[in-house]
């Protein structure tokens, strides 16, 4: 009869090489980085590193001495109960120098005191600031907090949470072809790394720290995490200062991911005159059309009807799909907002001539965007002839 | 319309089963005796508010099945009820948990189906019964339609989650602190159609269920299970496999049960000379559409889905609607739409639908009444899933009919010939083997994940500290003060797949367009046979050539052609025989491990119709091995001396065929799950040998459960080549006498005997 272990030999995959059971090496670790542990027994290694700030980044972050910038590293990219948060890592603006202080996991049984201190840390400042940390960071701490028993530090989470990656998603997505934290540091924040690890080793980076027991291959994961910290509050500074005007000079903005921005912001007068002047030098097919409408609902909101029509206007002087809609566009104005019936049909009208010249001079693009307004179109014109006649005969009868 | 006299449709069966043009087509033919109800007292601690609402739908006493589940499951005890389609079996389960509900509003429940239209079905009914009893029930199916805004409220605030195993394995259990609400609280685990959980699927369930109780233990909870099957021979054994724990059976019946004629028919043979007989699809056909006209409710059942369109069409046409009427005769089968299925089960049970066809997606526990008659075109590989069919019709009172129309396969043309391996034995085992060391690993591997494991943990095996030490070894999980911790970036559940157990498909690329298109997988095992270089690929009717077939990367290229040409590769397949578990007869039977090889190494190219050889190259593709459980058999030394070699040779081949096509009967699997080789000098007994094996690493369980049953199997095998009407070899027999060759039958018959 084979054994069991006979069995097992072949039905077994390897993935890695084996590992070795160590001992607790909670201080061994904390020397090793000249820090300290969180709690005498199963303690977290607490690294205390403070950055000089530049005296723009200072000036910039003045006002936000209340945030807690978050951010952390883990044994995996599912949020499922076997990743494990094995860096935490806080930051803080003091004066002028940034402090960070990141919770480094000895081994797994030390997690519960990691999470007991980050905790303690992102409830002692009122405003949580993070990158993706609504869809990753915190679903996973969480999950964390409740597979070891700790409800009640969970219910003592800030509950003011600033997820910059929507904001960087719609200013920077399309200039910079993506919006992970390194591609806007690159590009907007102009920051270099000097050493770093890439995002997809850092779980390796800590297996083998485990297996081996050397500190070495972790030293790159904090720099990394210091400088995502360290980043997220250059960001945020970024965000208020282009907030506050600076959109008006930066060079690489989706300038109509910056108008939903300031609008999301309240800043609705930035917002239209940041649309209005993207607009009119705007030249790429369909996204004039974009802004305008934006703009144009901005306007009419407003009660200024009459600039929303120049504003299509400006679209109508060359013959192109996105004239055909302006000049659609142009109808509708005329008829929901003026009750000018006739004007709308002219503009109507307009937009059909637009439409065969475009089609005559092979400018349409697609067949389907080309039918699909002329659809529209016909719709109108045959819907407002009817409506003008209807009126002229009641007029006439008036008259009569 | 037609009208629903009480009595007319049982008029128009007996006018049927009287018709003498009927008694040629009909191969056996049994009564069953009507059964009245039996009732139990209300159990006295069922709510009161659930009491009414079942008055309110004129239940008025519930079955002593119902009472007797009631009672145990309240009582804690784990539980098992097995009673025929119909019988009200749904209230077994959905009573306790509203019940509890009712009582504690924090109280929760799980409800697993193995498809997602059954636990949409279950959720209405549900639904139904808690507003009845005016009990603010939250409930919802959780599954991959459930949107992502109800998903949270379900997670926190669901006490009633349905969803099926497929999820709770790669979407709550991974994910378990997001459900804390119920795991905490969990009281019941309700598990139906049990008997759908068997080979490889039930073993994958076991340990899901083994995960399961992890999760429950570290909230804190010890959840109740109540299973439901269709009739099987093991459902106690079965269910205490699956949840790993002693479950009490409740099998009396309380329902009642109309007359029932049950019957075999065989359709009519056209061509004596080459043993042909009619179309099973024509006959069912006209004898439903006889049954309808005479106003009798019918369903059909039919084997695809094209078959399920032909029928209804013809049955359409034959039986048209009134002008400016829908018909009154449907389909019924997957990829109809949810409300469409609704609308056709709601018209079977209120009687608008006269006639419907399906497929075996109506087989499952979807509730649409009892009709009048029920016709299986050809048999549905196991005799359970052919009396859930025929449980399809059955009213409470009155007659009722069920029909087996017997195809031209050989396993119809067996039951045909041998009614009693129908009627006279029990129904299928369930089988499962929970500790097949593939599946055990991988399950320790997902639950490790979840919860870190102990070092004293059993996890099925007494040896897990063993199977820990080598997941650790392997890098997968890391020590640390006594337990074993999830050390690896990968998220385990999503790398194996509950319904197989190939974790590697080949996916098979279209490299035609400009842009190149996954257009299907195969699985490892198959792949050196369809998809090898040069080979012609059938998908959806069209011919695709393997251009290039990457083993490494795990994909295949090819693009469309058309040739008049398909590809057949020959595969050689040997067995060693690795360990003998147990053994009888003087080695005559045996079980044990075995290990099974097999190579691709040529391909011929067979011309369309005329089945020419056209051409042949080489597949230099490598070996391919599996460890699994077998099962073998040698015929006595004194049988094989009176046969020349050659002889023999044909005889084995014969028997291989018999065997494959009688021991799925014996097992409850499908043909598939099963392989079959017979060696006429087999290197480990050193004499003629018949193996069969389990087609699963590892295996199910089928091999020992025919080491138990192999004198069955030999009385089945001698049963189908003595009764077979032929005289050398056919199809339903040993096989055509080119392959078994002219003395191969008889000398079969012999060595069977023998065996016997």
């Amino acid at each position: 009869m084979r054994t069991l272990a006979d069995r097992l030999q072949t039905v077994r995959r390897p993935a890695v090489a084996p590992a070795h059971p160590l001992a607790d090496r909670g201080e061994r670790l904390a020397r090793w980085f000249g820090a300290r542990l969180s709690q005498a027994e199963r303690g977290a290694v607490v690294v205390e590193r403070s950055l000089q700030l530049p005296s723009d980044a200072a000036s910039a972050l003045a006002g936000h001495a209340n945030a807690c910038y978050f951010d952390t590293e883990t044994t995996g990219l599912s949020t499922g109960a076997g990743t494990v948060i094995f860096l935490a890592g806080v930051g803080f603006v003091s004066g002028d120098t940034f402090v960070a202080r990141q919770y480094l996991l000895p081994d797994y049984p030390h997690e519960p005191a990691l999470l007991r201190g980050v905790a303690a840390e992102l409830r002692r400042l009122p405003r949580l600031v993070t990158y993706n940390g609504r869809g990753f960071d915190i679903p996973l701490l969480s999950a964390r907090l409740t597979m070891n028993g700790l409800f009640s530090e969970m219910a003592t989470l800030p509950v003011e949470h600033d997820d910059l990656l929507p904001a960087a998603r719609r200013l920077w997505r399309r200039p910079l072809g993506g919006a992970r934290l390194a591609m806007v540091e690159t590009g907007v924040l102009g920051v270099r790394r000097t050493s770093d690890c890439p995002g997809a080793e850092v779980p390796d980076r800590y297996f083998s720290y485990l297996r081996t027991g050397s500190p070495d291959a972790l030293v790159e994961v904090l720099d990394h995490n210091l400088q995502d910290i360290a980043s997220l509050a250059l960001l945020d500074a970024e965000l208020v200062r282009l907030r506050g005007g600076a959109w008006r000079s930066a060079p690489l903005l989706d300038r109509r991911g910056m108008a939903i921005d300031l609008l999301r912001h309240g800043a609705t007068q930035d917002a239209l005159e940041l649309l209005e002047g993207a607009a009119l030098t705007c030249s790429e097919p369909g996204e004039a059309v974009v802004l305008r409408r934006l703009a144009s609902r901005l306007l009419v909101g407003a009660g200024n009807v009459e600039r929303a029509e120049q504003l299509w206007r400006s679209l109508t002087t060359r013959a192109s799909l996105d004239a055909a809609s302006a000049w659609l566009e142009i109808a509708r104005l005329r008829e929901r907002h003026r009750s000018d019936l006739g004007g709308a049909l002219d503009a109507t009208r307009a937009a059909s001539r637009v439409l065969d010249l475009t089609f005559a001079l092979g400018r349409g693009g697609g067949m389907l965007a080309l039918g699909k307004l002329r659809l529209q179109v016909d719709a109108r014109e045959r819907r407002l002839r009817r409506w003008v006649a209807s009126a002229e005969r009641r007029a006439a009868r008036r008259a009569a | 319309m037609l009208l629903d006299r009480p009595g007319s449709a049982a008029d128009a069966i007996d006018a049927l089963l009287a018709d003498p043009a009927l008694d040629e087509l009909v191969a056996a033919h049994r009564v069953l005796d009507p059964l009245p109800p039996r009732y139990a007292a209300w159990p006295s601690g069922l709510d009161r508010r659930l009491v009414d609402a079942l008055r309110q739908r004129s239940v008025d006493a519930l079955y002593v099945h119902q009472a007797a589940a009631f009672e145990k499951a309240r009582g804690g005890h784990n539980l098992v009820v097995v009673t025929p389609t119909a019988s009200g079996k749904t209230l077994c389960y959905n009573l306790p948990v509203l019940d509890a509900v009712a009582r504690d509003p924090s109280a929760r429940a799980l409800y697993l189906f193995p498809t997602k239209a059954l636990a949409a079905d279950q959720l209405a009914e549900l639904r139904s019964l808690a507003d009845a009893a005016e009990l603010e029930l939250k409930t919802s199916t959780y599954d991959g339609d459930t949107p992502a805004n109800v998903r949270s409220v379900v997670r926190s605030a669901g006490q009633v989650v349905i969803t099926n195993p497929d999820m709770l394995h790669a979407a709550i259990l991974p994910h378990h602190t997001k459900w804390f609400k119920l795991f905490e609280n969990l009281r019941f685990v309700v598990i139906d159609e049990l008997h759908t959980y068997r080979g490889l699927f039930g073993s994958h369930v076991a340990n899901l269920v083994r995960r399961l109780r992890r999760i429950c233990r570290h909230y804190g909870s010890d959840p109740v299970f109540i299973c439901a099957s269709a009739t099987i021979a093991n459902p106690r054994q079965l269910a205490e496999g699956l949840i790993g724990a002693p479950a009490t059976l409740i099998d009396d019946n309380g329902a009642p049960r109309g007359r029932k004629h049950v019957l075999i028919v065989n359709p009519p043979v056209v061509n004596a000379e080459l043993g042909l007989r009619g179309s099973a699809l024509l006959t069912g056909q006209r004898l439903a559409q006889r049954l309808i006209r005479d106003g009798v409710q019918t369903i059909l059942f039919a084997r695809s889905r094209t078959s399920v369109e032909v029928l209804t069409t013809y049955l359409r046409e034959a039986l048209p609607a009134p002008p400016g009427h829908p018909s009154t005769i449907h389909g019924y089968r997957g990829g109809y739409l949810p409300n469409e299925r609704r609308e056709i089960e709601r018209g079977l049970r209120d009687g608008r639908v006269r006639g419907v066809v399906a497929t075996n997606a109506l087989e499952l526990g979807i509730d649409i009444g009892g009709l009048d008659a029920a016709i299986s075109i050809g048999y549905p590989g196991t005799i359970a899933s052919t009396w859930q069919q025929m449980g399809r019709s059955g009213r409470r009172n009155g007659t009722s009919l069920s029909v087996l129309v017997a195809s031209s396969a050989p396993i119809d043309q067996f039951l045909a010939a041998h009614p009693d391996y129908f009627f006279g034995r029990s129904p299928e085992h369930g089988l499962i083997n929970p500790d097949n060391l593939h599946l055990l690993l991988d399950h320790l591997k997902a639950s490790a994940f979840e919860l870190p494991v102990p070092a004293d943990e059993r996890f099925g095996l007494d040896e897990t500290a063993t199977l820990l030490d080598i997941l650790t070894e392997d890098g997968f999980l890391r020590p640390a003060e006594g337990r074993h911790y999830w050390s690896h970036d990968n998220f385990p559940a999503s790398s194996f797949s509950l319904r197989s157990a190939a974790q590697e498909n080949v996916v098979i690329i279209d490299t035609s367009g400009t842009r190149h298109r996954v257009i299907g997988e195969v699985d490892l095992f198959a792949a050196p046979l369809l998809v090898h270089e040069q080979a012609i690929y059938i998908h959806e009717g069209a011919q695709f050539h393997v251009d290039r077939l990457d083993w490494d990367e795990r994909k295949a290229y090819v693009s469309p052609v058309d040739v008049d040409y398909y590809t057949d590769a020959d595969l050689g397949v040997t067995l060693k025989v690795l360990d003998v578990f147990d053994e009888a007869d003087a080695g005559g039977r045996a079980h044990g491990e075995v290990m099974v090889a097999w190579h691709a190494t040529l391909f011929k190219k067979i011309k369309f119709h005329t089945h020419e050889n056209v051409g042949w190259g080489p597949i230099n593709l490598p070996e391919q091995q599996m460890h699994t459980t077998g099962a073998w058999l040698v015929p006595p030394d004194t049988a094989v001396a009176r046969f020349d070699r050659e002889t023999l040779d044909g005889a084995l081949i014969g028997l291989a065929r018999l065997a494959r096509n009688t021991a799925p009967l014996l097992l409850m699997c499908d043909s598939r799950d099963l392989g079959v080789q017979a060696q006429v000098q087999a290197p480990f007994t050193g004499r003629p040998t018949l193996y069969l094996y389990d087609a699963v690493p590892g295996g199910v369980g089928l091999a020992e459960r025919l080491f138990a049953s192999s004198v069955d199997l030999v009385h089945a095998c001698l049963d189908a080549v003595r009764d077979c009407g032929c005289v050398d070899g056919c199809p339903s027999c040993v096989g055509p006498v080119v392959e078994v060759g002219p003395r191969g039958k008889a000398a079969c018959k012999e060595l069977l005997a023998a065996m016997a």
